[in-house]
């Protein structure tokens, strides 16, 4: 036969293999086809976890089928906005991460590829229930496009073993004035060996997620609720030049400890007496560090003034669903269950640590539970007490953007306080802030190109 | 057995059979490229919605200190490569190339093996080398000069460009050295014999004679070097994962990388299409400098 074809045996094959191959490809794209009732993607494994754990009951009570896929979150990010701009399958609901809303809210209105759930979370009294501030992760324009899964109020985790050895008493350490005085105290090189081995914070080096974490929790943001650049304000200076002194200078009390295995050997050994802790890190301790059982604890954060906000926020999920679900109805339902329903939120907390929103979930048993780990304190109950103070964080499209800039003005401020100390430090802090602020804006008029119907 | 007759008129047969290559050729070379032409007069937001601004894409360019920097920081990694990557690997070649063929070999194997495991595998090893106070870099050098140990390679805006380029070091000079000790090969052994018996000494032969025999491998190996550092991409972003492959204070943003961030996060798919062409202008405007320079020196 293949002697016989006319053209020879290598175009005989060629076609052999033509057909082979689109034979294949009707076969997957059939199997392809047959999809679940619901899809949902998620870019934590906890979550990941959680949710195909509690799915079978949503599936037995709703006669239905629904999926979990586990994603990273960065191409989530894209990946996701290109499929909704492009019209190819989008899955149903969508985990997605804080700042990213505005990322897929920008454009025409026709762009958004999201339900818009503002009327549904008013008409059901999902606002009243859930703690206000962790809507503003999820609203734009006024319009709110997701549910907010946590809370992330933000706590210090310390080496009380260590600390109670100093004789320190962490109720004293209420404000950042006091702890800066203690920790100047205890920061020094043990060994004589000319490189300092105690500090009393870890804090990062370059800015980053503690930089913007103590700048909210003293009230200052990257954008306001309008969406507008906000972070060259006054509050973002003093925040910095005193992120300058704890990390930089020579009286500092703060060192990098990284993440990962870096972090838990700095943890291990001492390197560093407390660590920024929001909910979700405090599990990873757990796990990451059993060594550490019984000898650490959690303090509020200090406060900026006496009697202020001893905490922040640190990391935000929301789940939004798509315009292009076929069963809107039946997704809302989903998103309900697995962020209101009173059950799966417990069994949930007990496996990440994490605190709803949803309030009435907090007086269940679960979070009242003593945490051998962290020395028998109920950190449920600890973290939900703060929960109601956690600043709200706005987002908007160049949110990615802000955050770099912000870490850039950092930066340069960093490099001029190496070389000219404290002389002229937050002039020079506040030009700098106010060249990365308006070079976000720069980006945001561009953005205005394109009209959007919904804005003024 | 014999082959069977191709028939005399073969119709659309032959054009049915090409049609797989020119469908892909033109869904997957040509009408991205026509379209990489026609984004850049547009102000895009994703795939779908788009809104013609002329030449503002390259006026933003022009006038963007970020593309500066990203432009500054690629042409510098660009020079090193040049300037030390391949002097290293050309002398690593020359090395090799005086010992016998099972050592030639082995060597050969273990510097080019870096270039096997790839970029992102690299940049993320040499994160944890420089990691402060526990990474190997950090603690060899605190042992040998006694500085080092919290130094950090990778949040220190003047260190990073070097770090980037260590790190390119190891993954590429063995990658390179292999194209030398090839060209070294078919150097005509007569005419370096020739010249010693002249009187010429090892680095008089290796200038006049070894180096101008092998010269087309060079200019390749310079050319790609170039094209190579101006597409890198990979390593920083591995190597600066936590600031998304930029640095602190931008210091180590590629153009390839500031690409990314209009075209894919902020959406903008014309700036990136420009940042594309100015790139491929760039990488054309050297490669036929460097083809005229040689020219000139051969003449």
């Amino acid at each position: 036969m293949i002697n016989n074809f006319p053209y020879g045996k290598a175009p005989f094959w060629l076609l052999v293999m033509a057909i082979v191959s689109s034979v294949l490809l009707i076969a997957v794209s059939k199997k392809a086809s047959e999809r679940p009732d619901l899809i949902l993607v998620t870019f934590t494994g906890a979550h990941y976890d959680a949710y195909r754990q509690a799915i079978p009951r949503f599936e037995r009570e709703h006669h239905v089928k629904v999926d979990v896929e586990l994603t990273h979150w960065s191409s989530l990010q894209s990946r996701l906005q290109n499929a909704i701009l492009a019209n190819t399958d989008v899955p149903d609901l969508v985990e997605m991460l804080e700042g990213s809303l505005g990322y897929f809210t920008r454009g025409p209105l026709a762009d958004v590829g999201l339900i818009d759930l503002t009327d549904k979370i008013h008409a059901e009294g999902i606002d009243h229930r859930v703690v206000a501030s962790r809507f503003s992760l999820w609203t734009t324009q006024g319009r709110n496009y997701g549910i907010p899964h946590d809370v992330h109020p933000v706590m210090l985790a310390y080496r009380r073993d260590i600390i109670e050895q100093l004789g320190i008493n962490v109720n004293d350490l209420d404000t950042w004035d006091k702890f800066v005085e203690v920790g100047r105290r205890i920061t020094k090189d043990k060994d004589g060996d000319g490189v300092i081995d105690q500090y009393m914070i870890d804090l990062p080096y370059g800015g980053s997620w503690g930089l913007i974490l103590l700048l909210l929790q003293k009230g200052g943001q990257l954008f306001d609720k309008d969406g507008n650049v906000a972070f060259d304000s006054e509050d973002t200076a003093q925040v910095m030049q005193w992120y300058l002194h704890q990390t930089r200078s020579k009286e500092k009390i703060a060192t990098d400890c990284g993440a990962t295995q870096l972090l838990m050997k700095s943890m291990s050994d001492g390197l560093a007496l407390f660590f920024i802790t929001p909910d979700w890190r405090s599990r990873a301790y757990e796990l990451d560090m059993p060594n550490l059982a019984g000898k650490m604890a959690l303090m509020p954060m200090p406060a900026w003034t006496q009697g202020g906000r001893r905490t922040s926020v640190w990391g935000g999920t929301g789940l939004v669903i798509t315009k292009r679900t076929k069963h809107p109805e039946l997704a809302w339902e989903l998103a309900k269950y697995l962020y209101f329903d009173k059950q799966e939120l417990g069994q949930r907390y007990k496996k990440t640590n994490i605190i709803p929103p949803f309030k009435e979930a907090w007086d269940l048993p679960e979070f009242s539970v003593p945490n051998r780990f962290y020395s028998n304190q109920p950190i449920g109950k600890l973290y939900a007490a703060l929960a109601p103070e956690t600043p709200p964080t706005y987002s908007a499209a160049v949110d990615g953007l802000a955050r770099a800039s912000l870490d850039q003005a950092y930066s340069r401020s960093a490099e001029y306080y190496a070389v000219n100390g404290d002389a002229g430090l937050l002039g020079k802090i506040r030009a700098e802030l106010k060249q990365s602020a308006n070079r976000v804006r720069e980006m945001v008029e561009r953005d205005k190109v394109f009209h959007r119907e919904d804005t003024p | 057995m014999s082959r069977a007759e191709p028939p005399k008129t073969k119709g659309a047969a032959p054009y049915l059979f090409l049609m797989p290559y020119l469908l892909l050729t033109a869904v997957f070379f040509v009408y991205p490229f026509i379209n990489a032409v026609v984004l850049t007069f547009y102000r895009t937001n994703g795939p779908r919605s788009r809104v013609f601004i002329g030449l503002d894409n390259f006026r933003y360019l022009l006038s963007d200190a970020t593309f500066h920097t990203a432009l500054w920081n690629t042409t510098i990694f660009a020079i090193a490569s040049v300037c030390l990557q391949l002097p290293l690997s050309m002398a690593l070649a020359l090395l090799l190339n005086r010992g016998n063929d099972r050592v030639k070999g082995f060597f050969r194997l273990v510097l080019f093996s870096p270039n096997l495991v790839g970029q992102i595998f690299v940049g993320i090893l040499f994160s944890v080398l420089f990691t402060p106070r526990y990474g190997l870099i950090n603690r060899t050098l605190q042992s040998l000069i006694g500085w080092g140990l919290e130094e950090r390679w990778l949040s220190n805006p003047k260190l990073v460009m070097p770090a980037i380029i260590l790190t390119s070091l190891w993954l590429w000079v063995g990658f390179n050295m292999v194209y030398f000790l090839a060209a070294l090969q078919g150097v005509d052994k007569s005419l370096e014999e020739a010249a010693r018996i002249d009187g010429a000494n090892n680095w008089q032969v290796f200038w006049h004679v070894t180096l101008p025999s092998m010269r087309h491998v060079v200019v390749f190996v310079v050319i790609m070097s170039i094209i190579g550092s101006y597409q890198l991409f990979e390593l920083p972003v591995a190597l600066l994962n936590s600031t998304s492959g930029f640095g602190p204070d931008n210091s180590g943003l590629t153009v390839i990388t500031y690409l990314r961030s209009v075209a894919f996060q902020s959406g903008d798919l014309g700036l990136g299409s420009a940042v594309g062409w100015v790139v491929a202008v760039i990488i054309f405007a050297i490669s036929v400098l460097q083809i005229r320079v040689t020219k000139v020196v051969e003449d």
